[in-house]
């Protein structure tokens, strides 16, 4: 096992160049289904399909449909044995997990699995596992009368923690509570890792499960805010590496990363300050990626119907690469899934270079917001599989 | 690459508020368990816990409205701004600085989600306060310290469990010695629930009165809670403006055990032992005090001590627990052992592990500093924090020279 070396600290200590990461494969799992292609088809669709949600839980939910994968089960994807105890957000970080090293040409053995970690995002783990314990406490018999082996789902870095038994990756496991900045913030968090030279590799995603407690948790948001997308639910996991090591070694990225550049402001609202510091985030990020306005050619933005802070969002986004970029709202196919969502614009955007060779090349930026004022903005450049040096 | 400096203490606990007070205390040894108050604990047969009663958010926050925040990240918000505070900053000058908050935590704002529970119980899940939901998400606990100190930066909540606060620490000590950022606050928060207690009880690891880490008859964690803040920033920046270096952060180290969610792996935890060396350039050998993770938990305390000899040999640094005082405050654990090494560095002192009556004959060459507080030259501490799924982290500190 080797520590920081110096090659790295070099790397990291410049600021105004900062590591790109390439993405050597991924694995998604979205309301559209499971795969890439079918999140490529989805957002290329017009029409948003949901699914009959009505039957899943023996709670009320505040509408019947949703953009959730209704007959998902892990043991289909897992087996049955060692899985029956993970909740529904462990169990769709793992698939995605399973998938996303299925994709990769990254090959991880017993000489590198110290060296190669995972990082995911949550908004606040599996709430579902968390406030059923709650309710155990209130209603069994006795206040302790709690599932011992169902504790560790009640806990936020579950589903990190298990995917690092089931692949046996003994690096850096983190998770990151970021909701809809989450991505972004394992993104940066994975950066740095790889940058300073803790890891070589990472599995690298952000989750959300539909329960419940995340329908209710969106319909009360729009509540507030506006809006009338169904929740959504689903996993991306990335596998992130350090691109300079990658094409030494004669591989081919789907992705670089060139830039994630995040913030926190006022609240969206009417006084711009918001969107100066998202339009802040955003010249920094292309900046830092060394590209112009020009060079963009897709924006995968957050937009959800709410209306204060899509305002907000388009506003900077506007001032910064005009009003002609086209705009890809991803969560008109996969709904609102909060920490997930931003796992999806990163999914689509590379599920379309996937799906359509002549986009090899494009340079494509991710945007989002919260409603507390976070703000984050991406660069991606991506490519098929179709040959070319994806250089 | 800039080396990073700790130039601020925030600590918010149930032995002390504030650096003086929280620094008196571990060097009196106190303890800060008690009954349960924050709910109604019949019907559980044990009822202590660690919770800061004299926590008084709106008497230490000045910009955030308290009804709108939960527990946590009123901790978080502040434990930052004691910090803030303690580093002597000017608030105006950090606000217009590339300056963020790297803040860890287990359960994060889990006491307004169980609070929801029981009301979805009786108004039914349709009958809540949209207020209240929204302050569920874990990424309010530093969204609240930037929110609270008009930071501009990164808000990252690491969630990583039981050594979120050095996933934190660590992270913020990266980003300023990269150049990415020039001050972050840095910490963890937690608050106590009955859902943890309830799961730590089925889990066979709380005990009943008080918890007595690395005594032969421990017997578990007492769950604890409150916040824990330190300002960093590069050590040029602390010397242009004259502050005060409380200590260094020298590096870090993480790995997982990718073996079991909640039994500790004794290779696994002396392996990232030697990373965190090695990443803070410093030898097994030059390191004066180890302060624990120390549960209290008969299998931690074993094998975290059995790690410690596989690294350090035959005699290693006294390592003692501040969970003896405090409980286990969970996102909050290492970032509260942190700012007492840091303590310890400045003012020469080991804090003990108090309730110590009995050696483990199991962990003989252990020194865990019994129950007294004791005068050392503290120049490098090592801070342990290990956690559910295996994740753990370790921060090396160091005197400023």
């Amino acid at each position: 096992m080797t520590t920081a070396p110096e090659l790295d600290t070099e790397t990291a200590a410049r600021p105004a160049g900062p590591l790109v990461l390439a993405i050597t494969g991924f694995g998604v799992l979205s309301g559209a289904g499971i795969g890439a292609r079918a999140l490529a088809d989805a957002v290329g669709s017009a029409d948003a399909v949901t699914a009959d949600v009505s039957e899943m839980f023996e709670e009320p939910l505040p509408r019947p449909d949703a953009h959730a994968l209704v007959d998902f089960t892990v043991r289909d994807h897992l087996g049955r044995k060692g899985t029956s105890f993970f909740d529904r957000s462990t169990a769709l970080s793992m698939v995605a997990c399973k998938e996303a090293l299925e994709d990769t040409d990254l090959e991880i053995n017993d000489d590198n699995r110290a060296r190669i970690g995972i990082t995911l995002g949550t908004t606040a783990g599996s709430a579902k596992s968390t406030s059923d314990y709650s309710k155990d406490t209130f209603v069994q018999d006795r206040p302790y009368l709690v599932n011992p082996l169902l504790f560790p789902n009640a806990v936020m870095n579950c589903a990190a923690g298990q995917a690092g038994i089931w692949y046996g990756l003994q690096g850096a496991n983190a998770t990151i509570a970021g909701g809809p900045l989450a991505m972004l913030n394992v993104l940066r968090y994975s950066r740095n890792l790889i940058g300073c030279g803790y890891a070589d590799a990472l599995l690298t995603g952000s989750v959300e499960e539909f329960s419940p407690q995340s329908a209710w948790a969106v319909h009360y948001a729009q509540s507030i805010e506006g809006g009338d997308l169904p929740p959504g639910e689903g996993a991306a996991v990335f596998v992130v590496e350090n691109a300079v090591a990658v094409r030494a070694a004669g591989r081919r990225p789907d992705a670089e990363v060139l830039a994630v550049e995040v913030g926190f402001f006022d609240r969206p609202g009417p006084d711009r300050a918001f969107t100066e510091g998202l339009a802040t985030c955003l010249v920094r990020a292309l900046e830092r990626a060394g590209v112009t306005a020009d060079q963009v050619t897709t924006v995968a933005t957050a937009a959800n119907g709410m209306t204060r802070l899509d305002e907000a969002e388009e506003a900077a986004v506007t001032a910064v690469l005009g009003s002609e970029v086209p705009r890809l709202r991803v969560k008109e196919s996969t709904g609102e899934a909060f920490s997930a969502s931003g796992a999806f614009q990163l999914a689509a955007l590379l599920a379309r270079h996937r799906a359509e060779p002549a986009r090899d090349g494009e340079i494509s930026v991710i945007t989002t917001r919260s409603a507390e004022g976070a703000a984050g903005a991406a660069v991606i450049r991506g490519w098929s599989r179709d040959g070319g040096d994806n250089g | 690459m800039r080396r990073v400096v700790i130039t601020g203490l925030g600590p918010v606990s149930s032995i002390g508020i504030g650096a003086d007070a929280y620094g008196t205390a571990l060097r009196q040894g106190v303890s800060g368990v008690s009954p349960i108050a924050c709910f109604d604990s019949s019907g559980f047969p044990y009822y202590m816990a660690g919770e800061v009663h004299d926590f008084r958010p709106e008497n230490m926050v000045r910009r955030l409205s308290v009804d709108e925040w939960g527990r946590t990240s009123l901790f978080a918000a502040s434990a930052a701004r004691l910090a803030v505070a303690d580093a002597g900053m000017d608030e105006d000058e950090l606000a217009a600085s590339r300056a963020g908050s790297s803040m860890g935590t287990t359960g994060g704002e889990s006491q307004v989600l169980e609070r929801l529970t029981g009301d979805s119980l009786t108004a039914g899940l349709d009958g809540l306060d949209a207020r209240l939901v929204r302050q569920v998400s874990s990424a309010r606990l530093s969204q609240a310290v930037n929110r609270e100190l008009r930071l501009t930066g990164d808000a990252v909540t690491l969630s990583t469990a039981c050594s979120a606060s050095n996933y934190a620490l660590g992270y913020a000590y990266d980003l300023i010695r990269t150049g990415e950022a020039d001050y972050m606050i840095a910490g963890g928060a937690d608050s106590v629930g009955r859902w943890s207690h309830a799961g730590f009880y089925r889990l066979g690891a709380l005990t009943e009165k008080a918890c007595s880490p690395f005594d032969k008859n421990r017997s578990g964690i007492i769950t604890g809670e409150g916040g824990a803040a330190m300002f960093l920033e590069s050590l040029e920046s602390a010397q242009a403006r004259g502050a005060h270096i409380h200590a260094e952060v020298l590096g870090y180290g993480l790995n997982c055990d990718a073996k079991h969610m909640v039994a500790p792996n004794r290779d696994s935890i002396a392996e990232c032992m030697r990373l965190a060396h090695r990443n803070a350039g410093v030898k097994a050998s030059e390191v004066d005090y180890i302060c624990a993770h120390g549960t209290g938990t008969p299998a931690n305390d074993f094998v975290e001590a059995s790690a410690v000899v596989d690294v350090f040999g035959d005699n290693p640094p006294p390592i003692s627990s501040t969970k003896s005082m405090l409980g286990h405050t969970m996102g909050a654990a290492s970032g509260l052992a942190a700012i007492a090494s840091v303590l310890g560095i400045a003012g020469s002192f080991l804090p003990p592990t108090i309730n110590f009556n009995t050696p483990d004959p199991d962990m003989p060459k252990i020194d865990p500093v019994p129950n007294q507080a004791r005068t050392a030259d503290v120049r490098i501490a090592q801070v342990n924090g290990f956690a559910f799924g295996g994740n753990n982290a370790i921060v090396m500190l160091g005197r400023p020279s």
